[in-house]
């Protein structure tokens, strides 16, 4: 068992503002783990698609992170993209969502397994 | 790599030192910018593939024909223009397009160039005038001659593939480089096949084909591994390098250096290659059985071009043979003794196409020996003039077939002469049998005895016994020649058709329902095209002895165009000292003052009274007291006293027989063992090998199940695995 | 600003059609209707021409514009016949029937400009020059094709293969974008060249290291490269044939650009002898490489249905091309480019893989629903020389071609990165190559054994020929290009190693840092440039 308190000392030594690129990074890092976890543990394709959505997200904090690291704005702009990328791909997985349920009346991802070999 | 960001002015141009300090080189390569040149080999390309288009479009007219005429004659009229522009300018090397340029690696010989381009030098132009200027005019005689094909489309077949050899041909003689030449030389094999095969419903004219590819296959492997031996030791497969490497080689040999072993070698597979592909011993098999195509392509291929390919390959490259003086004797001998055997042959045989086939393998063995003799220039004019004499004695020999329904056999044929409208045949007849028995003053005269002559001065293992066995050859090629006039054209008037239309379409002809004779048989006399291509080729076979008399220095206009190539720069290893240019030394020492110390002049009388006795002793064992076609009294009592000669040559000296016991007969007892091996080993291996990935397949095939999750598990635990490893290199 | 957008003109001319297809595609005259798929290949031509005059870049690959613009503007050309007609004409034929035109249902516009903007995403992967447009250009790529996969025909399979390649896609996105973010966080810039000078002068850490192999393999989605190969046959097979011979050429030339792209930011002018990538890198490429084309052809191996066998030679192709990547620039302008030779290669693949894909295209047969599907299976193909020689023909030649024989495209292609990858020294990844092109013999013999050789049985029923004129031509093409384009296979091999020759100031900057070694001169010669 981590003693937390010894844990939350070691990684924040000052308290406010005491939080180090290394914790964002491993939020991110937490985030896009769990996306791909999730990703492969779950068999609804809606919340798939939220896993991916999370990895994305994982992305963009440590790039926010990387660009407070940095310096340079460049990090910001490029989560900016990635949002619109993740809204397009949202809307794009919605709307096929919605198409494979009028098909099959099913979001089972392990429904569509007609093609193997 | 396969790059062309190197061009080739800049290979050549890091070369040129090579090429410049070459003592002996012609003229130091150069581009040429007349690329309109290009057009000689492109033109028949496009008329090949247009009259493929006519024949996909069920053409019935002689379109193709008349395409493939035209396309020949510009094409002739541009190497013309081009001989006349360029004719004395030396090496023009004129660049079609990048085709090959390989290297994997910086260094000399690590990179393999070869593209369509032209290396044109004077025995470029020689080869490329009768080439072109006959093709065209062959293409013309055909357009006729085949006209009975037009309605079941062989017409645009058979024209297609007549443009398509005359493209490999010019690319075999223009080539810039021993790859192009190969394309050429297996390109012109090719056609060779496909004409041969073209009456493919006969079962004889398949079995012909077949024979020709097989036999040219044979030399082929040696014109293969030459051109990989050349690549390997000269470092390129380009004419210009390669002779400026040759050039090297002459310049250590005439400073008293010896020549290497792999060098001598690429000379001795060369010319099984020539062999092969010009009908010499051993090899010669398969062109006397090639006449089962149709005559204008026996004319055309198998006695005119094609088939001195062979000649041209040893004289592109004769300095390098001239390096290797086993070469030249071998080419010598077996040219000389081809001749022999083939005229014995000849002299026996009735089939009078199968005379001119067995005469041309003679007369190819006598240009061998010219170039083993050293005498290119002799063996280049006898090129040059039996392309003249021997197409017309072809077309004649068509047109007779052609006018009396595949009718070839010179028992069944008899006094034609006195036939209406066969005079032009007849006088065709007349004038290329002078020529070809080398009666005095005709174009054959001249060439042959430069070779005959030649052959009693060079000095070589046996040559003197060589040219007395090429005189005796001569007279005989009197008397065969001279035997088929006498029997055909003179004599009385009687003819039969063939009952077994003889290699040419005459399936449909009229006549061919009565066989019975010539009662209700009407022979048809030749039509405008056959006998103006006939009276043509009567006037340049004539003409071809005026070139003898232009540029006395050199012997001979052709003598000037060898001289000013490739050819004419040779060193001996043998005769290296003090005499710089071999050839032209043993020429000087022979042409001394007096009779008898020129055996040019000596040669004019001997070699003609050989001829006088050889076309005496045909009139008088096959014109006089014969009263009928089929016999002719002397030669039959003769033939019976000579008994068993006299078989032996008619079964043409048991050859094929012969290969067949030797190779046939063994090869298909090692292809049955082989087929034993194949089946128990062979397959087993293959199988097992195709056993093994097909194991693998099965046990990655799991990994498609179709599921997306375990694919995403496929991919994410891949990614994992990939980063660890990468982790644990770092 | 100006010298940018010059660089974009393709793109430009591609968008422009886009827009002008979207529309067209609704309006109620059936004429209109048609004209889209004329207008998409106006833009395409337009794009083509315009790539010719594309100008030099400050990028990795200065030279690269007019190369692959012009490579990607004439595939596109040569598939869009194919594609005419995939989707529209059920509703169509609907239409023709009498029914009421809704603009609500039809799709055939939108499918254009999917297929537009596809393409014109790949375009912007060669523009690109920074991790954001990358990641944007990518996206652009691949998005549309999802949508093409699935709306491609009305069968269910068509939609499972959408469901997995979006959902696979977007797994792979996410990879690649995770790894492009590491890529700032350990340079702190997007810019490619920077982050190249930034790897040369600070080292690339474990952050750089890691980030970089993680957007390569997310990126080796879009090329078919194992570990993220799976999805191949299976989408492949679901999608319409043309859709598969589209999405065989253009995501994965949209990924080959952009690994090359990324490794040149460490690459090939980092290792001693100046052409190999770092140790780590290289292991795993090569690693990669082998397992795919290994994969691919075993597999390949035991299909029985075409389609999913050229997925799977599909696969494998990209492992040979990876050889190439691997090899990268060479040493010099002459002796094995890599680069050159997988562009080349590309473009080979692109061309005869077309066929492959056009000829089952051509051929429909009725399946269990009475309904007209293309041909899949090589037992359909079965005889077909009988029935349609120019077909049977068509298929032999790309079959050949693909498999390497001599003298078609694909044997020059492969020439080239046998030969590059002998002169950078990989001859076990040359071996393997060479055992996989012979194993791929097997599978790519019996389809052209099944075409020509094998005859039908009497009760079997025939396919039939499509009545879409345009796929017989897109069959031809491939076919005629398979032969001719040989003649200019030397060229197009200059042209492409022309236009994958790296940035010369990063080669100089690696020169200078390799004579300085480790003096403080770097630090200013990277602030200079």
């Amino acid at each position: 068992m981590i003693d937390t308190a010894l844990f939350a000392q070691a990684a924040f030594p000052e308290l406010m503002g005491g939080i180090t690129l290394y914790h964002y990074l491993f939020v991110s890092a937490a985030m896009f783990g769990l996306g791909v976890i999730g990703f492969l543990a779950r068999r609804n394709l809606i919340i798939m698609f939220l896993c991916t959505e999370l990895m994305f997200q994982g992305a963009g904090i440590a790039l926010i992170a990387f660009s407070r690291y940095w310096m340079n704005a460049t990090g910001q702009v490029f989560v900016i993209f990635v949002l619109t990328i993740a809204a397009a791909e949202a809307a794009l997985a919605l709307g096929l969502v919605v198409y494979l349920f009028r098909r099959r009346h099913t979001l089972d991802a392990q429904a569509w397994a007609e093609l193997s070999g | 790599m396969i790059s062309v960001m190197q061009t080739i002015p800049a290979t050549l141009a890091s070369h040129a030192p090579a090429a410049a300090g070459a003592a002996h080189a012609p003229t130091a390569p150069g581009d040429s910018s007349a690329i309109w040149l290009i057009l000689i080999p492109l033109l028949p390309l496009v008329s090949s593939i247009l009259c493929g288009i006519y024949r996909a479009w069920g053409v019935t007219s002689k379109l193709p024909g008349y395409t493939t005429v035209l396309a020949l004659a510009v094409s002739f009229i541009v190497t013309l223009t081009g001989y006349l522009s360029f004719g004395g300018a030396g090496v023009q090397i004129v660049h079609g397009f990048q085709w090959l340029n390989i290297s994997w690696g910086e260094a000399h010989g690590q990179s393999l160039t070869a593209n369509f381009s032209l290396y044109i030098d004077s025995l470029t132009w020689l080869w490329m005038l009768f080439v072109t200027g006959l093709a065209t005019l062959i293409a013309l005689y055909s357009t006729e001659y085949m006209s009975e094909d037009q309605k079941n489309g062989g017409y645009a077949r058979y024209f297609s593939f007549f443009s398509l050899f005359v493209f490999a041909m010019s690319c075999l003689v223009m080539g810039d480089n021993l790859l192009l030449l190969y394309l050429g030389w297996e390109g012109v094999g090719l056609c060779s096949y496909l004409l041969i095969g073209y009456y493919y419903t006969k079962p004889a004219a398949v079995a012909a084909a077949k024979k020709a590819f097989i036999v040219n296959r044979i030399g082929d492997l040696g014109l293969a591994l030459g051109m990989m031996l050349a690549f390997v030791e000269f470092g390129s497969l380009e004419f210009s390098e390669i002779f400026a490497r040759v050039a090297e080689i002459q310049a250590t040999v005439a400073a008293g250096g010896h020549v290497s072993w792999q060098i001598e070698a690429i000379p001795l597979l060369l010319m099984v290659g020539a062999f092969g592909k010009s009908a010499q011993l051993p090899l010669y098999v398969w062109l006397p059985d090639a006449m089962e195509g149709p005559t204008p392509v026996s004319a055309l291929i198998h006695a005119a071009t094609m088939v001195t390919a062979g000649v041209y390959l040893i004289a592109r490259f004769l300095p390098l043979f001239a390096l290797n003086p086993t070469s030249l004797a071998i080419v010598a001998w077996v040219g000389g003794l081809t001749a022999l055997l083939a005229a014995t042959i000849g002299m026996s045989q009735f089939d009078i196409k199968r005379v001119m086939a067995y005469s041309t393998v003679s007369q190819l063995g006598y240009m061998f020996l010219g170039l083993g003799v050293l005498t290119a220039t002799g063996a280049a004019y006898h090129v040059f003039t039996h392309a003249f004499f021997k197409a017309t004695l072809f077309l004649s020999c068509g047109a007779v077939m052609h006018g009396f329904a595949g009718q070839l056999d010179l028992r069944k044929l008899s006094g034609l002469r006195k036939l209406k409208g066969w005079g032009i045949v007849t006088l065709a007849m007349l004038v290329g049998c002078l020529c070809l028995a080398g009666f005095p003053f005709t174009s054959g005269f001249f060439s042959k005895d430069m070779i005959l002559a030649e052959a009693f001065v060079t000095q070589g293992p046996g040559y003197q016994a060589l040219g007395i066995l090429a005189l005796i050859t001569a007279g005989m090629t009197a008397y065969y020649s001279f035997r088929v006039f006498f029997r055909v054209f003179c004599g009385p008037v009687e003819f039969h058709p063939s009952d077994d239309h003889h290699g040419d379409s005459e399936e449909e002809h009229e006549a061919h329902e009565d066989a019975e004779g010539h009662h209700g048989f009407h022979p048809h006399a030749p039509g405008w095209a056959i006998n103006l291509v006939l009276m043509v080729l009567i006037v340049g076979s004539l003409a071809a002895a005026i070139p003898y008399f232009v540029d006395k220095e050199n012997h001979g206009w052709v003598g000037g165009l060898v001289h000013d190539s490739t050819a004419g720069h040779l060193v001996l290893p043998t005769v290296a000292h003090g005499a710089e240019d071999a050839a032209h030394g043993a020429e000087a020492v022979a042409h001394g003052e007096g009779f008898w110390s020129d055996p040019h002049k000596w040669m004019y009388y001997v070699s003609g009274t050989i001829g006088f006795i050889g076309i005496g002793l045909a009139w008088l064992i096959h014109m006089t007291r014969r009263t009928e076609a089929a016999t002719a009294p002397i030669a039959d009592g003769l033939k019976n006293a000579m008994r068993p000669v006299s078989t032996w040559c008619e079964r043409k000296w048991y050859v094929d027989e012969f290969y067949d016991i030797i190779f046939r007969y063994p090869l298909k007892i090692l292809s049955h063992l082989f087929y034993l091996l194949d089946q128990l080993l062979v397959d087993g291996l293959v199988n097992f090998a195709g056993a093994v990935p097909r194991m693998l397949g099965r046990s990655l095939r799991p990994s498609q199940n179709g599921l997306l999750q375990s694919y995403a598990v496929g991919m994410g635990g891949g990614v994992a695995v990939i980063l660890f490893i990468v982790w644990i290199l770092l | 600003m100006i010298e940018k957008l010059a660089q974009l003109h393709p793109e430009i001319a591609l968008f422009a059609a886009t827009c002008i297809v979207m529309v067209l595609g609704l309006a109620k005259s059936s004429f209109w209707r048609g004209m889209s798929v004329w207008v998409t290949g106006l833009g395409l031509v337009a794009a083509l021409v315009l790539s010719f005059f594309s100008p030099q870049t400050d990028g990795m690959l200065p030279n690269s514009l007019p190369y692959l613009k012009a490579m990607i503007a004439a595939i596109g050309l040569m598939i869009l016949p194919l594609m005419g007609g995939t989707v529209d004409r059920w509703y169509e034929r609907t239409v023709g029937r009498g029914a009421s035109f809704d603009p609500l249902r039809v799709t055939r516009g939108e499918f254009y400009a999917f297929y537009l903007l596809s393409l014109m995403g790949v375009m912007l992967c060669v523009t690109a020059d920074d991790l954001i447009w990358l990641f944007l250009a990518l996206e652009l790529t691949s998005l549309p094709t999802y949508i093409m996969v699935a709306m491609s025909t009305p069968r269910l399979r068509s939609q499972e293969a959408g469901v997995k390649y979006f959902f696979l896609g977007a797994l792979s996105a996410a990879t690649f974008l995770y790894g492009f973010a590491m890529l700032y966080g350990a340079t702190g810039t997007t810019q490619l060249q920077d982050i190249a000078i930034h790897f040369r002068t600070e080292g690339m850490g474990l952050i750089g290291t890691l980030g970089l192999v993680m957007a390569l393999i997310g990126v080796s989605f879009k090329i078919a490269a194992a570990p993220m190969h799976f999805y191949t046959p299976d989408v492949y097979q679901g999608a319409a044939s043309p859709v598969s011979a589209f999405l065989a050429f253009a995501p994965k030339a949209a990924g080959f650009v952009v690994m090359i792209q990324l490794l040149s930011t460490v690459g090939w002018g980092w290792g001693e002898h100046g052409i190999a990538l770092p140790e780590a890198l290289r292991i795993t490429l090569w690693v990669i490489a082998a397992i795919t084309m290994t994969f691919g052809n075993v597999l390949a191996l035991l299909q029985s249905n075409a389609k999913r066998m050229l997925a799977y030679s599909s696969i494998a192709h990209s492992g040979y091309m990876l050889v190439g990547l691997l090899v990268g620039p060479g040493q010099g302008p002459i002796a094995g480019n890599g680069l050159g030779a997988a562009m080349f290669y590309l473009l080979c693949y692109g061309v005869m893989n077309l066929g492959a894909f056009a000829v089952l295209a051509c051929l429909e047969k009725r399946d269990e629903h009475g309904e007209l599907v293309e041909i899949e299976t090589v037992e359909d193909l079965r005889g077909l020389h009988a029935a349609r020689p120019g077909l049977a023909w068509a298929m032999t030649l790309c079959a050949l071609s693909l498999l390497g024989m001599p003298p078609l495209l694909g044997f020059w292609g492969k020439l080239g990165l046998f030969t590059s990858g002998i002169s950078a020294g990989e001859i076990g990844l040359v071996v393997i190559m060479g055992l996989n092109s012979a194993v791929a013999a097997f599978y790519y013999l019996r389809l052209v054994r099944a075409v020509m050789l094998d005859t039908r049985d009497e009760d079997m029923d025939r396919p039939a020929l499509t009545d879409m004129f345009g796929r017989r031509v897109a069959a031809g093409l491939s076919a005629v290009g398979v032969l001719v384009v040989v003649i200019w296979a030397g060229q197009l091999q200059a042209a492409s190693d022309h236009a994958t020759e790296v940035n010369p100031r990063i080669r100089q900057f690696n020169e200078r840092v390799v004579e300085a070694e480790e003096t403080p001169v770097i630090e200013s010669i990277a602030r200079n440039d």
